[in-house]
C-alpha cells in the first residue's frame, strides 16, 4: 500500500491561498488506510483550516468536502464534476497519483497535494508504517528469503551485509535492522543459507525507464487467436 | 408470547441495536438496557419514564419482581449479574413515581368486565383504559390486588405500593367493585358489558394427601398468608412446620416467624438446589432463623395433647422427572416424628374456577384458552393469569394482562388477531472468553437489608433503597448487550484494520472474504473504534447522547453570548457516573462563567474533529474531562491522550498555543477538580490579554 503523511498546516494554507473556494478531496483507499487523506482526515482538516483562518485574520476561504473510493481512478471523480466547477481549487489527500489523475479529469481547476506522499510500505505495529518495496521492477525476493535489500538496507546493495552492521543494526541507524541480517537469519531457519554464498551482479538501475508503462492488452485482430 | 408496548416512546432516532438477553427474558419486554443506562449517567427521572413505559406496575415490579432479567444477564459471565430489579426500585423511590398521575379519557363504547384483580387483571384494565375502554373490575376480597395484597407479604410489598398503582387505575376511571363476586358471565352480559376477562388467579392450595390432615392446626399456604394478610392474627403457637419448597412456602414460613412463632421448620422432600423458590428469599428466610428440613416430608399427622405429631420419612434423590429436577425417593424405614403447633402445607396451588361460568377446564384446573386470541370456550371471554397458566410470577401476569386487552381491543373492534412478530434480532450467544477476560471485574452490589433481628419483629420492608452512589455504580456494571458498534457503511470501510488493531476487547475480526465484523454479541459499545475508522464507517448501534456532539457544539455557538471579558471555553464532559451530575455538574456552575459543558457518554467518543470544530467555532480553550478509574471501559483515557496530542500538533503549527487544549481526568488526581478548572481558566484568559496587547502593539 502507498503510504503518505499530511503536509504541515503551514504549507497547506500557503498552497490555497490564492484560491477562495477550495474542495477538499480525500482519498477512500491507501490515504485512508494509512491515515493522511481519508473521510475523517478531510473533516479535520478542514476545521484546522478554518480555524487557521480565523486567527490569521484571512478569512476569504471557502471548503468543501468530499471523499471518493479511489482518486487513482478517473472514473471514481465524475460525480464530482459539477462541485469541481464551483470550485477555484481541488486540494487533493490523493497519494502523488491520485493528484496527477485528478489533475487529468479536472484540467480547467488546480489541484494541489495536501500529503507527501512517501512510499509503499505496510504496518509494523498500530500507528507505525514501513516501507517496504522500492518498485525497482526487477523482483528479487526469491533470493533473499522474503526480505528486500533495495528497500530496507540503507545501501540497497545485492550482496551484503556490509561492514556497517553492528549488534544486527544499520551503522547508518541504530533503530534500522541491518537488513542482510535479517536475510541471513531467514534463510539459516530455511535451511537456504546456500544462497547467502552466491554472488548477485550489481543492477544496473539506469535501465529503468520513466515513466514505465504496462500493457495487459494484447494487440489482437478479429479470429486471430482461432489460428 | 410477545406483545408491543403500547406506550412505548416513539424512537425518530437511529437504532440498529439488538435487543439484549434481559429484554428478551422479560415477559414485558422492557427496554432494561435503556433505563439501566439512564441510571448510570444519573437521569433518574428519564428512566423512570422509560419504566413506566414498558410496565403497568413498575413500583410493584421494583419489590416482587422475579427477575428472569437478571437470570440472563451476560454480566454473570464476568462476575456477577446487573441488580436489575433493585435498580428498577431505585429509580422508582428516587424518580418521583408517587406523583405522576395518570388520565385516560373514554373514546369507546364497548364496556369491558375484568373479573379478578390480581397482577394480570389491573394490567388489562390498565392498557384497556389507556385504549379508551370503560372497564370494571370485579374483585370478591374487600381489598383489591388479588396475590398481591392476599399472597405476597407485606415485608416484601409495602400495601401503600400497591395502593398507589391502584389509585391511579380509579383516577384513569377504572371502576372497581371490591366485595363482589361474580357467579354468573352471563348476568355481565346482561348487564352489558361486551367482552369479560377472567383472571381469578390460582387461590386453591393443592392437599397433600395424607392422613390427618384436615386435624385443627393443619392449614393451607394459601389460606395461612390470606388470613395474615387481610390483618387477621392466626393463632399458630411457637413450633411451626411449613411443608413445600417455592415461593409461597418460604413467603409462610417467614410470616409465620414475623407473627411471633419461636421455631418455624420449613419440610422439603428435595434439597435446596432443586428448591423453585428465589434463592435470595431462601438465604433471607435463613438469616431471619427459619430452619429447614431437606429431604423429609410427613406422611402422617395426628393430633396428640394439642400438638400435632408429624409422622416424616427421608428421602433421597432419584432420576430426573419430567420436571428435570431429581425424583425424591422415600427411605423405607426412615420414619422419624416432629412436634408442632401449626403446619402449613405449602405444596403448590391451583384455580378454582366457578362451575356456573361454563369454561372448558383443562390441565391443573386452569382455563384453556386458545393461545393466540386468549378466548376460552365462550364468545366474548377471554382468561389470563395464574388461571390459566397456573402459579406463575407477578410479570408473567402483567405481561399476560397487557397481550389480553391487546386481544381484547381486536376482538370489540373486529380486527382479525395479528399478535406481533419479533422484528429485533437478538444478541445470542455467550461471551468469549477473550472478552470475558479484559473485562474491568465489578462484583455485584446488591441494596442493603435490615438485620434478621430487625426484620422478624413486624412486616417492614426488609430490602432497603439503593443510596445514590451505589445505584449508579451498580448501573454502571451493565455490558451494554446489543448496543455496540457496527461497520454500517461497508462500502465506505477501507478495511485498514485499525478497528480490529484497538479495539481492548478484541472483539473486530476479518472474515473470509475479508471484510471486517464486529459481532454484536461481544463487543462492549465502548467506542473507540467508532472514533477511530479514518473512514468514518463505524457507527454505533444506538446512539446514547442525548444530542449528537455537533448539534450539541450548534447549540453552544448559538446560545453563548460575546463576552468582550470572559473567554470562551467548551468543555466535554464524561456524563456517566457520579461525575457527570455530580462533580461535573457542580464544576461548571461553579467555575467562572464563559464556560460550556458538551455532555458526552464516554470520552471515547470525543474525536479530533469535535474538539477542533469548537476551536472553530471561536472557543479560546477547550478541556475533555473524563471519570478517570471510574470509567467503566479499557483504555479510553489512553485514546484520548492520542486525540488531543493530535489536534495541539495542529494547534501548534496554527500559531496556537497547545496549552489551550487540556484533557483532566478529573477522577484521578488528588487536587480539587474545581481548582484545576480555575487554573485552567485563568490561563486562557491570560492568553487572550496577551494576544490583545500583542494586536495593541502591532497597531
Amino acid at each position: 500500500m502507498i503510504v503518505a503523511e499530511q503536509k504541515p498546516l503551514e504549507e497547506i494554507a500557503r498552497l490555497i491561498a490564492p484560491y477562495k473556494k477550495v474542495l477538499i478531496l480525500g482519498c477512500g483507499t491507501c490515504m485512508t488506510v494509512c491515515g493522511a487523506g481519508g473521510e475523517r482526515e478531510v473533516s479535520f482538516l478542514h476545521s484546522a483550516l478554518r480555524v487557521g483562518q480565523v486567527r490569521s485574520s484571512d478569512s476569504g476561504h471557502e471548503f468543501r468536502e468530499y471523499t471518493v473510493k479511489r482518486q487513482c481512478d478517473a472514473e471514481f471523480m465524475d460525480p464530482i464534476a459539477d462541485r469541481v466547477r464551483e470550485v477555484d481549487a481541488i486540494l487533493s489527500l490523493g497519494c502523488g497519483i491520485g493528484v496527477q489523475v485528478a489533475a487529468e479529469r479536472f484540467p480547467d481547476t488546480p489541484v494541489l497535494p495536501g500529503v507527501n506522499t512517501s512510499f509503499m510500505g505496510a504496518v509494523s505495529e498500530l500507528g507505525v508504517w514501513d516501507e517496504r518495496c522500492a518498485a525497482c521492477g526487477d523482483c528479487r525476493l526469491a533470493e533473499t528469503a522474503g526480505i528486500c535489500p533495495i528497500t530496507r538496507c540503507t545501501k540497497g546493495i545485492l550482496n551484503g551485509p556490509c561492514a556497517g552492521t553492528k549488534k544486527g543494526k544499520c551503522e547508518a541507524n541504530m533503530d534500522i535492522d541491518c537488513a542482510w541480517v535479517l536475510i541471513y537469519e531467514r534463510l539459516e531457519r530455511l535451511g537456504q543459507l546456500e544462497k547467502m554464498r552466491r554472488y548477485y551482479p550489481p543492477r544496473n538501475f539506469r535501465t529503468i525507464p520513466r515513466p514505465r508503462r504496462i500493457v495487459t492488452i494484447a494487440e489482437t485482430e478479429l479470429g486471430e487467436a482461432n489460428g | 408470547m410477545h406483545s408491543i408496548a403500547l406506550d412505548a416512546p416513539t424512537k425518530t432516532s437511529f437504532d440498529h441495536s439488538l435487543m439484549p438477553p434481559c429484554q428478551a427474558a422479560c415477559p414485558l419486554h422492557m427496554e432494561i438496557g435503556e433505563y439501566v443506562d439512564l441510571i448510570a449517567q444519573g437521569r433518574i427521572m428519564e428512566a423512570l419514564q422509560v419504566i413506566r413505559a414498558g410496565n403497568p406496575f413498575p413500583a410493584i415490579c421494583g419489590h416482587v419482581c422475579s427477575h428472569p432479567c437478571e437470570e440472563s444477564c451476560r454480566r454473570a459471565q464476568v462476575d456477577s449479574p446487573v441488580s436489575i430489579r433493585a435498580l428498577k426500585r431505585f429509580a422508582i423511590e428516587f424518580g418521583g413515581d408517587r406523583m405522576i398521575r395518570l388520565e385516560a379519557e373514554t373514546t369507546r363504547s364497548d364496556k369491558v368486565a375484568v373479573v379478578g384483580s390480581g397482577p394480570a387483571g389491573l394490567a388489562a384494565a390498565y392498557y384497556l383504559r389507556k385504549m379508551g375502554y370503560p372497564v370494571t373490575i370485579f374483585e370478591a376480597h374487600s381489598e383489591v390486588g388479588g396475590m398481591l395484597r392476599v399472597g405476597i407479604p407485606e415485608y416484601r410489598l409495602p400495601r401503600e405500593v400497591l395502593d398507589v398503582e391502584v389509585q391511579r387505575l380509579t383516577q384513569m376511571g377504572v371502576e372497581i367493585r371490591t366485595n363482589t363476586r361474580v357467579v354468573s358471565l352471563d348476568l355481565l352480559f346482561e348487564l352489558d358489558y361486551r367482552a369479560v376477562f377472567i383472571t381469578v388467579g390460582a387461590h386453591q392450595s393443592l392437599r397433600i394427601g395424607i392422613e390427618g390432615e384436615d386435624s385443627p392446626g393443619v392449614v393451607d399456604g394459601a389460606t395461612f398468608l390470606r388470613e395474615v394478610n387481610l390483618g387477621l392474627k392466626p393463632p399458630i403457637g411457637a413450633a411451626v412446620a411449613v411443608v413445600g419448597g417455592g415461593n409461597v412456602a418460604i413467603d409462610a414460613a417467614r410470616t409465620a416467624l414475623r407473627l411471633g412463632a419461636s421455631e418455624v421448620t420449613v419440610l422439603y422432600r428435595r434439597n435446596r438446589e432443586q428448591m423453585p423458590a428465589d434463592p435470595t428469599e431462601v438465604e433471607q428466610a435463613l438469616e431471619e432463623g427459619v430452619q429447614f428440613e431437606f429431604l423429609a416430608s410427613p406422611t402422617q399427622i395426628a393430633r396428640k395433647r394439642g400438638q400435632l405429631q408429624v409422622t416424616c420419612m427421608r428421602y433421597e434423590l432419584g432420576e430426573p422427572d419430567a420436571s428435570g429436577r431429581p425424583r425424591p425417593v422415600p427411605i423405607d424405614g426412615s420414619e422419624f416424628n416432629l412436634r408442632f403447633d401449626t403446619l402449613i402445607s405449602a405444596i403448590g396451588q391451583a384455580p378454582r374456577v366457578p362451575e356456573d361460568f361454563r369454561l372448558r377446564i383443562g390441565r391443573g384446573s386452569t382455563i384453556q384458552v386458545d393461545p393466540v386470541t386468549l378466548l376460552t370456550n365462550r364468545r366474548g371471554v377471554f382468561a389470563g393469569g395464574d388461571a390459566v397458566t397456573g402459579p406463575a410470577t407477578v410479570v408473567q401476569a402483567l405481561a399476560f394482562g397487557r397481550q389480553a386487552a391487546l386481544r381484547i381491543a381486536e376482538y370489540l373492534e373486529h380486527r382479525y388477531p395479528l399478535p406481533p412478530k419479533e422484528t429485533v434480532q437478538r444478541v445470542n450467544g455467550d461471551l468469549s472468553a477473550t472478552t470475558v477476560e479484559v473485562i474491568r471485574k465489578a462484583h455485584r452490589l446488591d441494596p442493603k437489608l435490615l438485620v434478621p433481628e430487625e426484620r422478624i419483629r413486624d412486616f417492614r420492608p426488609v430490602e432497603l433503597i439503593y443510596d445514590w452512589e451505589s445505584a449508579i455504580d451498580e448501573a454502571r456494571r451493565c455490558l451494554r448487550c446489543g448496543m455496540g458498534a457496527e461497520v454500517l457503511f461497508q462500502d465506505q470501510c477501507a478495511t485498514c484494520l485499525n478497528c480490529l488493531r484497538i479495539c481492548p476487547y478484541h472483539v473486530p475480526y476479518v472474515d473470509d472474504s475479508g471484510t471486517i465484523q464486529i459481532p454484536a454479541d461481544q463487543c462492549q459499545a465502548c467506542g473507540i473504534c467508532v472514533a477511530e475508522c479514518p473512514a468514518n464507517a463505524i457507527v454505533l448501534r444506538k446512539p446514547r447522547d442525548r444530542r449528537h456532539i455537533d448539534e450539541e457544539l450548534d447549540h453552544i455557538f448559538r446560545s453563548a453570548p460575546q463576552s468582550p471579558v470572559e473567554p470562551l471555553i467548551v468543555g466535554f464532559g464524561c456524563q456517566y457516573g457520579l461525575f457527570g451530575t455530580g462533580t461535573l455538574g457542580g464544576l461548571w456552575r461553579r467555575a467562572q462563567a464563559g464556560i460550556w459543558i458538551v455532555p458526552v457518554l464516554c470520552i471515547a467518543t470525543v474525536e479530533p474533529e469535535h474538539i477542533m470544530r469548537a476551536f472553530e467555532m471561536g472557543a479560546e480553550g477547550v478541556f475533555v474531562a473524563g471519570c478517570g478509574e471510574q470509567c467503566a471501559r479499557e483504555n479510553t483515557a489512553f485514546w484520548l491522550s492520542q486525540r488531543v496530542a493530535k489536534v495541539r500538533k495542529a494547534l501548534l503549527q496554527l500559531g496556537l498555543e497547545p496549552q489551550r487544549l487540556q484533557s483532566f481526568n478529573l477522577g484521578a488526581s488528588e487536587e480539587d477538580p474545581v481548582t484545576t478548572l480555575d487554573r485552567f481558566t485563568q490561563q486562557i484568559g491570560g492568553l487572550r490579554l496577551a494576544l490583545a496587547l500583542q494586536q495593541e502593539v502591532k497597531s
